[in-house]
């Protein structure tokens, strides 16, 4: 999938260009249907960027989702997401399926989060009703709502990224790499 | 009267619905837009398409057609689409003027009850200086196809495309009188300069052209919507992006939306500033 730099950027694409760097590849690749990128970024952006639900919770969902997706670009892209987001290694590691994430969260609402996103991401229909009663014991209707919206966009993402092969930047990998989650 | 009527009517974008027929030309022009040539990607529209999105765009208030390409009329059905299209508004067809045969002509004559006007390029008085740019036998073939087409009623117009069109008066004196000669009067006659895109950029000639140099003319493709008939251009055989409105190109309201709020952010006073037509 050729990505278009910014010389190239369709009229309607280049809002969403930064003035300081490259494009992501998201927005790069989504620039060949820029009526489609110009609803899709700020969807996008709306669900998966700051609102209410704090940052590390949102992350939580889009790292397990993306490792249940095997969508290396959205792990390698959110490991460094989360990281700054103050996940620690450890829980990373355990978001990605590398570790037991009982072994790692200590926190009852994180591990009903992530089985809840283990239902959501994995299962077919509706998600198991001892997880969906633990989820909504530790969430409201608004949070879960939106990070039922957060998991969709997540899985959404997956799989764009995924079918497109879309590469990891330089310096997200070299990031990893110092942090030993490469 | 619908919102793009009245962005029509209110200036903000062009009044004319451009198609980019196809791609392919039987020539290979030093300063094509398009890298057109005859073994390129056709890119070719269609015909049906074609007539759909016109009768769309008449509807929606735009006020005429034009139909590019490559070459339009290496299309088998373009005098008979012409004429479809005439029917429905007046159209202006560009061509290089090379392809028009007896057969060829004999099936654009229902033109000349149209509002229909073919738009040919020659660039100079003399055969050598012209054909330099646009191939051999140019100057020969649009000198004898012009009086064929202004005989039979046809409406012609003259393209000059030159890097400078300043540069050489007496040249240009010479170029209206052979126009006129030809039966083409003076207000048919258009100059313009080289646009540097496509095979000019690689070739390094042209003036420089980007949104505010040109006046925002919804042009469909087989690729998408562009901003206008300069944008849909290709240079290393990729075609260029920077002018895409929309891969949408149906129904058409959805691209003259999109280019009319496009237009609408331009600074006022920002208009066509360099002629380029």
């Amino acid at each position: 999938m050729p990505l278009i730099g910014v010389e190239q950027a369709p009229i309607l694409a280049r809002p969403f260009y930064p003035d300081d760097g490259p494009p992501s590849p998201l927005t790069a690749s989504l620039a060949h249907v820029p009526e489609v990128l110009e609803v899709t970024l700020p969807f996008v952006g709306r669900v998966l960027g700051p609102t209410a639900i704090d940052a590390r919770t949102k992350e939580i969902v889009i790292l397990r989702c993306s490792s249940l997706m095997e969508c290396r670009y959205c792990v390698e892209t959110h490991t460094a997401v989360a990281l700054d987001c103050g996940l620690s290694p450890g829980e990373v590691r355990a978001l990605r399926g590398e570790e037991e994430a009982e072994a790692v969260f200590t926190n009852p609402d994180d591990l009903a989060l992530i089985a809840w996103v283990d239902g959501v991401a994995l299962g077919r229909g509706a998600a198991p009703d001892e997880v969906t009663a633990r989820a909504r014991e530790a969430m409201g209707h608004p949070e879960l709502v939106e990070l039922t919206l957060v998991a969709g966009a997540t899985l959404m993402l997956n799989r764009y990224c995924s079918a497109l092969g879309l590469p990891t930047s330089p310096m997200t990998l070299a990031r990893l790499a110092e942090e030993g989650l490469a | 009267m619908t919102a793009i009527a009245d962005s029509i009517a209110g200036g903000e974008i062009g009044g004319r619905l451009w198609f980019y027929a196809n791609y392919h030309c039987n020539l290979r022009c030093a300063y094509c837009l398009t890298e057109s040539a005859p073994q390129v990607n056709r890119r070719e529209l269609g015909r049906e398409q074609i007539v759909e999105r016109a009768r769309e765009g008449k509807e929606l208030g735009f006020t005429s057609l034009g139909v590019t390409g490559g070459e339009p009329f290496v299309l088998d059905y373009m005098p008979e689409l012409i004429a479809t299209l005439g029917s429905e508004l007046p159209t202006l067809v560009l061509s290089n003027g090379t392809v028009f045969n007896d057969r060829r002509l004999g099936e654009m004559e229902p033109l000349a009850e149209l509002p229909v006007k073919v738009q040919i390029s020659l660039d100079r008085p003399d055969p050598d200086a012209n054909d330099e740019m646009r191939g051999p036998e140019n100057f020969r073939k649009v000198v004898e196809a012009v009086p064929r087409l202004v005989e039979r009623g046809i409406g012609v117009r003259i393209a000059t495309t030159l890097e400078d069109p300043e540069a050489d008066p007496h040249g240009m004196e010479r170029l209206c009188e052979l126009h006129r000669a030809m039966g083409v009067p003076d207000q048919d006659h258009v100059v313009r300069p080289i646009v540097n895109r496509g095979r000019a950029a690689t070739n390094d000639m042209g003036v420089l052209a980007g949104l505010e140099q040109l006046e925002p003319e919804l042009t469909l493709t087989a690729d998408g919507a562009f901003y206008s008939p300069f944008g849909p251009t290709v240079r290393g055989g990729e075609l260029d992006t920077d002018m895409l409105v929309s891969r949408t190109t149906s129904p058409v309201r959805e691209p003259a939306k999109m280019l009319a709020r496009i237009a609408g952010n331009r600074p006022a006073g920002n208009d066509a500033s360099i002629g380029i037509r």
